[in-house]
């Protein structure tokens, strides 16, 4: 069943197969055992066959868990990126409670283990943590089924990381003395700063403020400048780091 | 033999009327969901449908989400309620009326080439009615031996029974250019001899099992042999065990990742986004690839693999309502000694509703789909409210001796035939 998206994990597949017989065997080989003279074989054979298979490949793909998978920004109340994993079902509601399209299915090449679970992508909006549409109050979290994406009662903006913005200073346009401050006038809860080093002034974050709600990365326009082409940056000059990667 | 097969493919999905009701319901509950999906209305997917912050989850999913987590997560127990709630009254409804592989598997069915679909169709045409040849016989020789030295005029109506189908059949083989059967007529044929003498010789046996008429090779034994063990556990379980194994162990719902369910509305997603984000993945391939392994590759999935079906039958098992019940006094089979099966060639779930014993799963599976009321030529099979008792004699085994009817009903049944021919 999941025969190819053992691929990468072979070996380790290899082992649980061993690992599945031992611990799927005994309930089939049982009954087998008690009505053997009574029915064809063919059929019990069939049912442990699909059954080791199954549970074999069900166990290899399971091992996924420890080849992990990229650091991802969640939706609020998905930080716990353990219980993330564990609880998503991948049903897709979150994506589509989301009312500025920011949350999408993160890819396979993520990693097999997140595929399809939320992540942010700030390049297409930014979270406002429904402060819009909802009175502030998260929409995916309201959605989600499985508490997968849950926060503390009284969780507000301010007080839920998602993440923490970083400038890259070799990429960001005002430290080539530009006077871009996009993501400076986009921060809502003034968490970039700026130094007067020059008459253009360099944009840096206050990480104490800044909750990786991503509005910086989305302004900035450090990739749509094709002077930067260049550099080679394959991303924007700010971006928003995981919880946990710093 | 091949035009006679094509007749018989043709009648009887041309009948499937339900069919093409659940196909549109299905397809428009997927659209509407696929189109929440690409459009942000909180439609849900299958996975966990619902209205904002309402939402009933997956019965698997639940289960696999608290199983991982470790924890009681209230909308997952209220929906696993629910769900149970509705299973126990319309079954494996699910499968038949909204699940999209059964969507998929009506496409399936669509792209094979129609010499394809007659051969598929004659397979089973002739390994249903070859069962219930040999099952009518063992009937009869049952009712044979209940009979003898009671009464001989009972005994004499049994046997009276099978060579009037006979001859009825020999009749409609006669006015009808091409008979519904060609080894029903040849076995016919052979069983008119019979009727001479009116004793259930090896000849009569032999050729009312069709072993004669060259269709059964394998000898009686073969039919014989080929009920079917129904455990109260069979494949389907071993891999939701399996699933929930591999979740327990690595903290995860892992069958989500490969549920044909969850994958074909990830088949939409990854498209959607590939063409309006831009967003090229390899899942594009991948997703749909893994569900034709599924779907097309594992044969027979719904039955044998499924591990959704398999939790669904834990519940449906105990199921009493909307269950198919075969009236006795109007089957073919039963009443005329026909052996017809169409009922056992259609069921979209295994199942031989006439004769329990030889399908691949029982009742308990029974996925309401209706296929087998609707080729029924009597109108043999209803879906009652409750069918507590009667569905238990519906599901028995043996069949009651046949009882001698007119030549011409069996006639009308051919009639039934042929406008649609
Ligand atoms: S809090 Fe609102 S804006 Fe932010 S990801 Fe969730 S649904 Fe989208
Ligand atoms: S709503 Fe919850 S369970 Fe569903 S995909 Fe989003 S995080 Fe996962
Ligand atoms: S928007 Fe981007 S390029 Fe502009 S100052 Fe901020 S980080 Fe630099
Ligand atoms: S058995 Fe599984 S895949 Fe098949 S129709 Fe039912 S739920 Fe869908
Ligand atoms: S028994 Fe009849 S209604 Fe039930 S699954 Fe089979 S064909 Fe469909």
């Amino acid at each position: 069943m999941a025969d190819k998206t053992n691929v990468p994990q072979g070996a380790d597949a290899a082992g649980d197969a061993t690992a599945a017989e031992g611990a799927a065997a005994p309930e089939p080989q049982g009954t087998k055992g008690a009505k053997k003279a009574k029915e064809p074989m063919s059929v019990s054979r069939r049912s442990l066959l699909i059954g080791v298979g199954s549970t074999a490949a069900l166990l290899g793909l399971g091992a996924m868990r420890y080849a992990g998978h990229t650091p991802l920004n969640r939706p609020p109340g998905g930080q716990d990126e353990a219980h993330l994993v564990s609880a998503c079902i991948r049903c897709e509601r979150c994506y589509e409670a989301c009312p500025r399209r920011v949350i999408v299915p993160a890819k396979i090449e993520d990693g097999l283990l997140g595929m399809r679970s939320p992540m942010l992508d700030f390049e297409a909006e930014y979270c406002d943590f429904c402060q819009e549409e909802n009175g502030g109050v998260p929409k995916c979290v309201e959605a989600c089924p499985t508490e997968a994406l849950v926060l503390p009662a009284g969780a507000s903006a301010t007080s839920t990381i998602i993440g923490r913005a970083v400038i890259d200073t070799s990429t960001c346009l005002a430290y080539r003395d530009t006077g871009c401050r996009e993501c400076y006038d986009a921060c809502p809860y003034e968490a970039i700063q700026l130094t007067d080093v020059s008459i253009n002034p360099h944009p840096y974050v206050v990480e104490d403020k800044c909750n990786g709600c991503g509005a910086c990365e989305f302004s900035c326009v450090s990739m749509k400048a094709g002077s930067l082409a260049t550099t080679g940056a394959t991303r924007r000059a700010i971006i928003v780091q995981p919880v946990g990667t710093y | 033999m091949a035009a006679e097969t094509k007749k018989v493919a043709q009648d009887l999905s041309a009948k499937l009327r339900t069919q093409k009701l659940r196909t549109a319901i299905a397809a428009i509950v997927f659209v509407v969901m696929a189109a929440g999906l690409i459009l942000g209305v909180s439609t849900g997917t299958m996975s966990g449908f619902g209205w904002e912050s309402i939402s009933a989850l997956c019965p698997l999913g639940a289960v696999a989400t608290m199983l991982a987590t470790k924890t009681m997560v209230p909308r997952a127990v209220i929906s696993l309620v629910i769900m149970a709630l509705l299973i126990l009254v319309v079954g494996r409804a699910f499968c038949a009326w909204l699940c999209p592989s059964m969507l998929i598997t009506r496409i399936q069915e669509f792209l094979r080439t129609p010499k394809k679909r007659r051969e598929l169709a004659a397979e089973t045409h002739d390994k249903m009615v070859d069962i219930a040849k040999y099952e009518i016989t063992q009937a009869k020789e049952s009712a044979g031996v209940k009979a003898n030295g009671l009464s001989a005029k009972a005994l004499g109506a049994t046997y009276a029974a099978g060579a009037g189908d006979s001859a009825a059949t020999v009749a409609a083989a006669a006015t009808s250019a091409s008979p519904a059967n060609p080894i029903n007529a040849a076995s016919a044929a052979s069983a008119s001899a019979a009727v001479a003498t009116a004793s259930l010789s090896a000849q009569d046996k032999k050729a009312l099992s069709g072993c004669g008429a060259g269709s059964c090779t394998a000898g009686c034994a073969s039919c014989a042999s080929a009920k079917q063990p129904h455990k109260k556990l069979d494949s389907r379980h071993y891999v939701l065990g399996g699933a929930l194994l591999s979740t327990a162990i690595f903290g995860f719902p892992v069958f989500c990742l490969v549920c044909p369910v969850g994958l074909t509305f990830a088949t939409v997603l990854v498209v959607w986004r590939l063409f309006a984000a831009g967003d090229m993945t390899i899942a594009v391939i991948l997703v749909p690839a893994l569900l034709i392994i599924e779907l097309v590759f594992l044969r027979k999935w719904c039955t044998r693999f499924c591990p959704l079906s398999a939790l669904m039958n834990l519940v449906s098992r105990f199921s009493k309502t909307f269950v198919p019940v075969i009236d006795d006094t109007k089957c073919l089979e039963t009443s005329q000694g026909v052996p017809c099966s169409r009922c056992a060639q259609v069921c979209e779930s295994d199942i031989n509703i006439r004769h329990i014993a030889y399908g691949e799963r029982t009742l308990a599976d029974c996925s309401r789909c209706r296929n087998c009321a609707d080729v029924c030529p009597t109108h043999a099979i209803s879906f009652l409210v409750f069918a507590g008792a009667k569905a238990k004699s519906g599901a028995r085994d043996g069949i009651p001796a046949p009882e001698a009817q007119p030549a011409t009903v069996m006639l009308d049944e051919d009639a039934l035939e042929v406008p649609s021919a």
